[in-house]
């Protein structure tokens, strides 16, 4: 009998993965449910004894959409995967606790020391280095601690998150276990948008399999699903969250790690961040930390989306050309039109166009030009892009979503909103412009959090204002 | 003028530690943990804010605070930004100055532009900040705005105007933190933030009213009406709070002679700044229209009034107590003191008893609510007094109410208790709490408050219940042996422990007798006996019982075999009802002590009043109010002054004190309204409210503070002076120039107060006494070292039933207590917006009992005991148990206290108000004793003179 | 029985969850198809809340609605990647179809309109739900109920 994969997920799912799966297995297929390879642009991408056909609209006309072989598929042979080494290739629920049951035998002082030298940093978009924080966790007395995991991701360009979550969410539960066995904590708390049924469905399920082995004795994990706040991705409006409140932002100092959930320490990482975890384990800091370009080491997950011809997720050591995710593996756009803009790192990210595409992807590189990694989503648009209606929008979805805690924000994004709507109607733009300008720095130094305090940076590329100092 | 200002941004912090850090080159050294903010202000540099107060943790929103930290990259808000060693902050430069104008600028974009016409015009911080950042212009172009949100006038004190709010949540955090009652929140979000309420207004909402969101608004958004309509005050007094035991201190603010409101003070040390209803805004009373500003005589209680001059009406007052005491002998008069009234007020009142009655016929009101108190912890423990200060409770493990029901009868010292049932740190888990009560009180369920145990006993058996405790303590080693040993006296012990470990007092012994399951008690007594600090808290629900003074007795031993006593977080602690309970008492307005707790039948305590006073007295113990009245009954008492006290309303077995009073022949009433009492009086002093007074209130923690007129007595004569006119009228030359003299006299004769006098209060704003040569700034926990009486006394405490038992034909046991909005007999607060939130008495019955009788929500219902009867609507709820009913007091044509017996506590005589055996029917009619108080009272209403 | 004791009864399901109160009121508004004052009445009793604080909470997140949305329900993707091939002008021609805007019902009650932002199918946008199908590459017709 022949073995057909066929992905659980839910862009898959959306293009019919169900029937597919349903109609081979009535051909007398095998079939065995993966996760994504994250070629979203083949999907449903089916495998069948190793050969991938994809996108698969029909079985009858399977050859049509035949790819090739799996591992000889260059965007996927191409790639460095660490954290999706699994993803898209084995049924998630076929697993194997050997090597988590080894991690967690291994002293917690040993953990962090490894952590540290892999130089690893926060995948959510802040790209703090993650030891500071399990160090404090650490070294933070208390009766309890937890690791939350932000699953939140609300930027646009993004899907990393979901993606492992349906595709390997045994992964995700290694990483918290570490986390967890290395800090001190008991519990472990996943915030998942409300937006990803799926990967709420998929996961739960991992738990009570992880459960069921025996893995989840001296640890708990549970699954909150967020109720639709954009700002609850954000780590303090996340923790108030799992208290049961409004997600207002809460101010820092303390961190979280400091007095985190239920004023508890609590180490708060996102998914990739802790999905990392485990193979930097399994490899070794040092070897992680050869990856990458001077302090951004390690692979990172881009999400390559909007108006691109082969979207998808692409895991690679940092240091890429943007213009080569767009161009070599995104193959341009949707539309086949030239590239007009590029938003980096989600809807706080700056508008990226001609020669700043050519910017290496890594920390350092895109804060020299004011944008920055962030989740490491990259939304392409082409040419018909109008980027004062985009400046609108930054500041409508500011507005959107602002938790309404602090004043430059909760007024200062509905003020910038209107300000961009009289400067199209403008007779004499630069007085709009200065008070947009003037706006961006107030929002950018005096917001209480980085939902404000970043508005502007899409703004002011968008609008070809200078970015601010620091 | 700010009136409310040298706000420090943010709460003290606690550590010990200190950091020295620079503010624009200024060196200022603080604890550490303080915000930048606070080190700021310290050092005398003011940082813009509107979202921080230092009521409140900080909270981070406006925005204005932020600073430049040198080597540090950004702006900081200063106010959740805390110091670190060597920190150089500069709260100036130009980039900050453009910053916050810029935040101004969004403000102001969302703001009417009315200051001219605000009622917060000249006492705004919106308005301060927009002058202090140098706001010139907005530049945005109109747009969204909030500027039509429609005002809420619901609640009869203060008006929500939505338009005015910026939105720094201080109302929201004020309710949650200060006052524990989370009635408010931030609704939507982002721009469309905005302050709510769970319902439709405030009125309808959960709100308590306690004012703390009104007094942290920095706006006009919320806002006094009485502010609205007069304006912004100009002056201010600091006094104190007329109303429970809690002793809040309070701003009185007022225009030209018009107070415009009350506010509380933050350096109260009773109520850090908090208030509740009453306090804070039902003060009206001493405007009211029915106050009586004359003094009036009659000759017979059906004439009618006749208004005269002070001279006459004590002329006439004194003439008829002498020719009553020529006809009917010395001991035919006698005083009850109040305690509403100022501790010099009472003072000179059992001084007149004394030297010019020549008996000790003098009583105060505590008589009927603490009585058992003073007498129990005086015999265990050495002093008439709860061991500890409020702020204790902050440092409690294991919290105990008995018979108490703080949320309602002391809301300022509940939201402190709360809070620290609320607070959850790492290594400061929040305190557990035991509830002993036969109603579901909110702390047994409310919004973020639940007890740990609940022991909803059956009334009259708190005896058994706490010997069930010391069993528990006893049997199962949980006695802290080296405290009882070291600090008590070790043969009392002895036999105590004895005493408890016997079966009859095993909680499954009890069990029956109190209802409690035994393993609830046992339980609740391990998370007493077992925390570090454990401290109770009891009310009227201990004391007024026939076994009350044994069960103070009962806690005070349980307290010292655990070795609860003698340092905070611990304590025996009684919640006073009313304001100078405490005051009342130790200024002597007792029958058989003098001042400061001593025997007049002892020589030597005797001889030390004479020598100052320059009079004999008595040494015979004079008459308790039941002896009084009875003898009045019997014919033997003929004369009575009562200040500030309605016996007629407030004292059990009504008809049994009307009978009395009709047959004296001469009743002189002071008090500021005709009130039930007065109805039967022949002599009618006006008296003074609190506003008029000046002079010392005691509060329940000790504390001696100060209460300033705020105006001059509208009756022209302050009581001291009335009394003071009296006694001369009395042939004793009583000579005081100012109440300040009277508290001179009290210090140089009372041990535990001669540290005391007005430049001291003034000076250190209150002091908890003693206060003395060894505790000249007083004493916050008593007991630290050794007892007041040396060794700990334990006392057995054997159980006696109340001779009032439930039967057939008496089914039900009443108990009775107060709410939130009303006082006492209501005398203040039925003549106060506060009657919008109840103006009846409801009987609270259990839906089982209800329905046996087929009473619902809202019917009329006869409540009869073997005293007499009443009818009032009933409130159907499981807030009682079944076979437990409970009423107020506070309106007097309910007449609760017609049903109330004549038992009483049998060391003190405290009536017996909590167990009344009562059957409940379903009413249509008013009951007979009501038909007569409705007659009655239109007939002296009438007698009064016109105007 | 009452809806705040229906609600009660949904809350007690998830009192020693963490985040409880949020997960109770998704599932009241899943199960009544809005959130009115009684299931915030029947919420807050249970976790011991007051009813402001649970109004709060509601308010504060978009998938707590409290007015009661149309027999289907279209949520289409208002983001970036989803703009970038035609989320704009497909919202458009949705309004325009089925005569309700971003955020309101048609006044035949058939359909509600909401606008999400982001559903992680950024690679194949504009992205869209109708009620539980998810639909990718959306086109006016797609939408259809
Ligand atoms: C407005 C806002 C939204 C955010 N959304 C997310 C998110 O969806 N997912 C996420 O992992 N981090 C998000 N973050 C970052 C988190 O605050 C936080 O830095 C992160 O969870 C830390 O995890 P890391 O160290 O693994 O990056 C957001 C931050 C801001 C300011
Ligand atoms: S910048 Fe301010 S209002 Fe905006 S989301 Fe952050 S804290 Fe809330
Ligand atoms: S932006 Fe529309 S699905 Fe992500």
């Amino acid at each position: 009998m022949t073995v057909a994969k066929v992905p659980r997920e839910t862009l898959a799912n959306a293009l019919g993965a169900d029937g597919i799966a349903a109609e081979l297995a009535a051909r007398g297929h095998d079939v065995v449910r993966t996760g994504s390879l994250g070629l979203c642009w083949a999907e449903p991408l089916v495998e069948i004894d190793g050969i991938a056909y994809g996108p698969v609209q029909d079985i009858a006309h399977l050859d049509a959409a035949r790819i090739g072989p799996t591992d000889e598929i260059p965007a996927l042979s191409r790639q460095h995967r660490l954290v999706f080494d699994r993803c898209g290739r084995v049924d998630p629920f076929d697993y194997d606790p050997t090597p988590i049951r080894a991690h967690l035998q291994r002293q917690p002082a040993d953990i962090l020391a490894e952590i540290e030298a892999s130089g690893l940093r926060g995948r959510g978009g802040a790209g703090f280095p993650a030891h500071i924080k399990w160090r404090t966790v650490h070294d933070t007395p208390s009766d309890r601690k937890y690791v939350v995991v932000n699953a939140d991701e609300g930027d646009s360009g993004t899907f990393a998150d979901r993606l492992i979550m349906e595709g390997d969410p045994f992964r995700l539960i290694e990483g918290v276990l570490i986390a967890g066995h290395a800090i001190g904590a008991d519990t472990g708390v996943v915030y998942l948008r409300s937006e990803y049924p799926l990967a709420a469905e998929i996961f739960s399920e991992a738990i009570d399999t992880a459960r069921g082995m025996g893995l989840l004795e001296t640890f708990h994990i549970e699954l909150f699903v967020g109720a639709g706040a954009y700002i609850c991705g954000e780590e303090t409006s996340l923790l108030e969250s799992l208290e049961g409140k409004r997600g207002e932002i809460r101010a820092k100092p303390p961190v979280p790690a400091v007095a985190g959930l239920f004023g508890r320490p609590t180490l708060v990482h996102n998914v990739i961040t802790l999905c990392a975890v485990p193979g930097i384990l399994e490899h070794g800091g040092a070897a992680y930390a050869e990856l990458g370009v001077g302090r951004s080491t390690g692979t990172m997950t881009f999400q390559l989306a909007g108006n691109v011809e082969r979207g998808g997720l692409i895991e690679l050591p940092f240091g890429v050309a943007l213009r080569e995710l767009i161009e070599d593996w995104g193959g341009g756009t949707r539309t086949g039109r030239d590239v007009g803009a590029v938003q980096v790192g989600g809807p706080l990210g700056a508008y990226l166009t001609g020669a700043q595409l050519d910017t290496p992807m890594t920390y350092e590189a895109l804060a020299a030009i004011g944008a920055g990694v962030g989740h490491g989503g990259i939304v392409v648009f082409d040419d018909t892009i109008d980027l004062v209606r985009q400046a609108h929008y930054a500041f409508a979805f500011c507005a959107h979503e602002s938790c309404g805690k602090c004043t430059p924000c909760r007024i200062g994004a509905v003020r910038g909103k209107e300000t961009v709507e009289a400067l199209i109607a403008s007779e004499r733009p630069e007085v709009e412009l200065a008070i947009i300008a003037d706006l961006c720095d107030v929002m950018e130094q005096a917001s209480l959090c980085q939902m404000g305090g970043m508005t502007p940076i899409p703004v002011r590329s968008a609008l070809g204002l200078p970015q601010g100092g620091d | 003028m700010r009136l409310a200002d040298n706000d420090y941004g943010t709460p003290p912090s606690p550590a010990a530690k200190t950091v020295t850090l620079t503010v624009d080159g200024t060196v200022v050294t603080v604890p550490a943990g303080t915000s930048i903010m606070r080190a700021a202000m310290e050092a005398g540099i003011p940082v813009p804010k509107l979202c921080a107060t230092d009521s409140l943790e900080s909270f981070g929103s406006c925005r204005l605070c932020l600073v430049e930290v040198e080597g540090r990259r950004g702006l900081h808000a200063s106010c959740t930004e805390p110091v670190a060693a060597d920190m150089a902050v500069h709260t100036q430069s130009e980039n900050i100055a453009k910053m916050r104008r810029g935040v101004m600028e969004l403000y102001i974009s969302d703001h009417p532009l009315d200051c001219l016409t605000c009622s917060a015009n000249g006492d705004c911080e919106l308005q301060d900040m927009a002058g202090a950042v140098g706001l010139r212009e907005v530049r945005y172009a109109g747009g969204e705005d909030h500027l039509d949100a429609p005002a809420d006038t619901s609640n009869p004190y203060f008006a929500f105007d939505p338009s005015k709010c910026i939105v720094c949540s201080r109302c929201v955090r004020a309710c949650d933190e200060v006052q524990g009652t989370y009635a408010l929140t931030i609704d939507g979000r982002g721009f469309d933030a905005s302050v709510k309420t769970g319902a439709d207004d405030f009125f309808s909402s959960e709100c308590v009213s306690c004012g703390a969101c009104v007094q942290a608004c920095p706006t006009a958004t919320l806002m006094e009406k009485s502010v609205i309509e007069h304006g912004v005050p100009d002056r201010v007094v600091k006094t104190t709070c007329a109303y429970c035991g809690v002793g809040c201190s309070f701003n009185a603010e007022i225009k030209g002679d018009q107070v415009v409101r009350m506010t509380p003070d933050k350096d109260g040390k009773a109520n850090h700044g908090h208030s509740c209803v009453k306090g804070r805004f039902a003060w009206g009373y001493a405007q009211h229209r029915e106050r009586v500003l004359d003094p009036m005589i009659r000759d017979r209680i059906t004439d009618p009034w006749r208004k005269v001059s002070w001279d006459e009406a004590i002329a006439h007052a004194a003439r008829r107590l002498r020719d009553i005491q020529t006809d009917h002998g010395k001991g035919s008069i006698g005083a009850i003191t109040s305690s509403r009234c100022t501790n010099e007020e009472v003072w000179v009142i059992q001084k007149m008893v004394r030297t010019t009655f020549g008996n000790n016929n003098v009583d105060t009101c505590a008589r009927v609510c603490h009585s058992p108190t003073g007498y129990g912890l005086k015999t265990t423990y050495g002093t008439s007094a709860g061991t500890q200060n409020f702020d204790s409770v902050d440092h409690a493990d294991t919290i105990v109410v008995i018979g108490a029901n703080p949320t309602e009868g002391h809301p300022v010292f509940a939201s402190r208790m709360k809070r620290r049932l609320r607070e959850d740190r790492p290594g400061r888990p929040p305190a557990r709490l035991i509830v002993v009560d036969p109603r579901r009180i909110d702390l047994v369920r409310s919004p973020h408050v639940a007890a740990d145990w609940h022991l909803p006993l059956q009334p009259g058996t708190n005896v058994p219940l706490m010997n069930a405790f010391a069993h528990v303590v006893v049997t199962e080693g949980l006695i802290d042996e080296e405290f009882a040993q070291e600090r008590c006296d070790v043969e009392s012990f002895r036999a105590w422990l004895e005493f408890a470990a016997a079966d009859q007092n095993s909680p499954e012994a009890v069990a029956a007798v109190t209802g409690v399951p035994a393993e609830d008690i046992r339980a609740a007594a391990h998370a007493y006996a077992a925390a570090p600090n454990a401290a109770i808290y009891y009310g009227l629900g201990v004391t007024e019982h026939s076994q009350g003074s044994t069960m103070v007795m009962a806690m005070a031993n349980l307290a010292m075999a655990t070795g609860n006593i003698g340092r905070p977080g611990v304590g025996v602690n009684p919640l006073r009802g009313q304001n100078n309970v405490q005051g009342a008492c130790d200024m002597g307005s007792f029958p058989h002590e003098l001042p400061g707790y001593r025997m007049v039948t002892d020589d030597a305590v005797r001889a030390t009043f004479e020598e100052a006073w320059g009079a004999t007295i008595d040494a015979e113990p004079g008459f308790r109010i039941p002896n009084m009245l009875d003898a009045a009954c019997a014919g033997r008492f003929k004369g009575i002054y009562i200040q500030g006290e309605d016996i007629a309303q407030s004292d059990p077995n009504t008809q049994h004190v009307e009978e009395a009073l009709a047959a004296m022949e001469c009743v002189i009433v002071q008090d500021l309204f005709l009130n039930e009492t007065a109805k039967f009086a022949h002599v009618f002093f006006p008296g003074t409210s609190f506003l008029e007074k000046d002079g010392t209130f005691t509060n329940a923690e000790r504390r001696i503070n100060r209460v300033r007129p705020v105006m001059a007595p509208k009756t022209g004569m302050a009581e001291w002076e009335t009394t003071q006119a009296l006694t001369r009228a009395l042939g004793y030359p009583m000579q005081y120039g100012s109440a300040r003299e009277i508290m001179d006299e009290v210090a140089s004769l009372t041990p535990t107060f001669t540290g005391v006098s007005f430049d001291l209060l003034d000076r250190v704003g209150s002091v908890q006494w003693p206060c003395n040569d060894a505790a000249p700034e007083g004493t916050p926990v008593m007991h630290r070292e050794e007892f007041v009486r040396g060794k700990g006394l334990f006392v057995l405490t054997e159980y006696q039933p109340t001779e009032e038992k439930a039967n057939r034909k008496f089914p039900l046991l009443l108990t009775t207590g107060r709410i939130l909005t009303q006082y006492n007999v209501g005398a203040q607060t039925r003549r106060t917006d506060n009657v919008e939130w109840l103006d009846e008495d409801r009987l609270e019955i259990h839906p089982a009992d209800a329905e046996l009788r087929g009473v619902r929500t809202d019917d009329w219902v006869s409540v009869t005991s073997r005293m007499g009867e009443i009818t009032l609507r009933a409130d159907v709820t499981e807030r009682v148990a079944p076979g437990v009913v409970y009423t107020t007091f506070h309106h007097p044509s309910t007449g609760t206290n017609v049903v109330t017996t004549n038992l009483s506590d049998w060391a003190t005589n405290c009536p017996e108000y909590k167990v009344t055996a009562v059957e409940v029917r379903p009413a249509n009619h008013r009951s007979p004793w009501q038909e007569t108080f409705r007659s009655r009272n239109t007939e002296q209403i009438d007698l009064l003179p016109a105007g | 029985m009452d809806q705040a004791a229906l609600a009660h009864e949904i809350a007690g399901r998830h009192l020693d969850r963490i985040g409880g109160p949020i997960t109770a009121l998704r599932e009241v508004a899943a199960e009544f198809g809005y959130i009115e004052r009684a299931h915030m009445e029947g919420v807050a009793d249970a976790f011991n809340l007051t009813v402001a604080e649970v109004r709060g909470i509601v308010g504060f997140y978009s998938d707590l609605n409290t007015e009661p949305r149309g027999r289907t329900h279209i949520r289409i993707c208002q983001a970036e990647a989803c703009q970038s091939v035609g989320a704009r002008e497909l919202t458009a021609a949705a309004v325009a179809r089925f005569g309700a805007g971003l955020g309101e019902t048609a006044a035949d009650g058939s359909v509600s309109l909401e606008a999400v932002y982001c559903l992680g199918l950024c690679t194949s946008g504009p992205a869209a739900t109708v009620d539980d199908r998810i639909i990718v590459r959306a086109t006016p017709e797609a939408l259809a109920p």
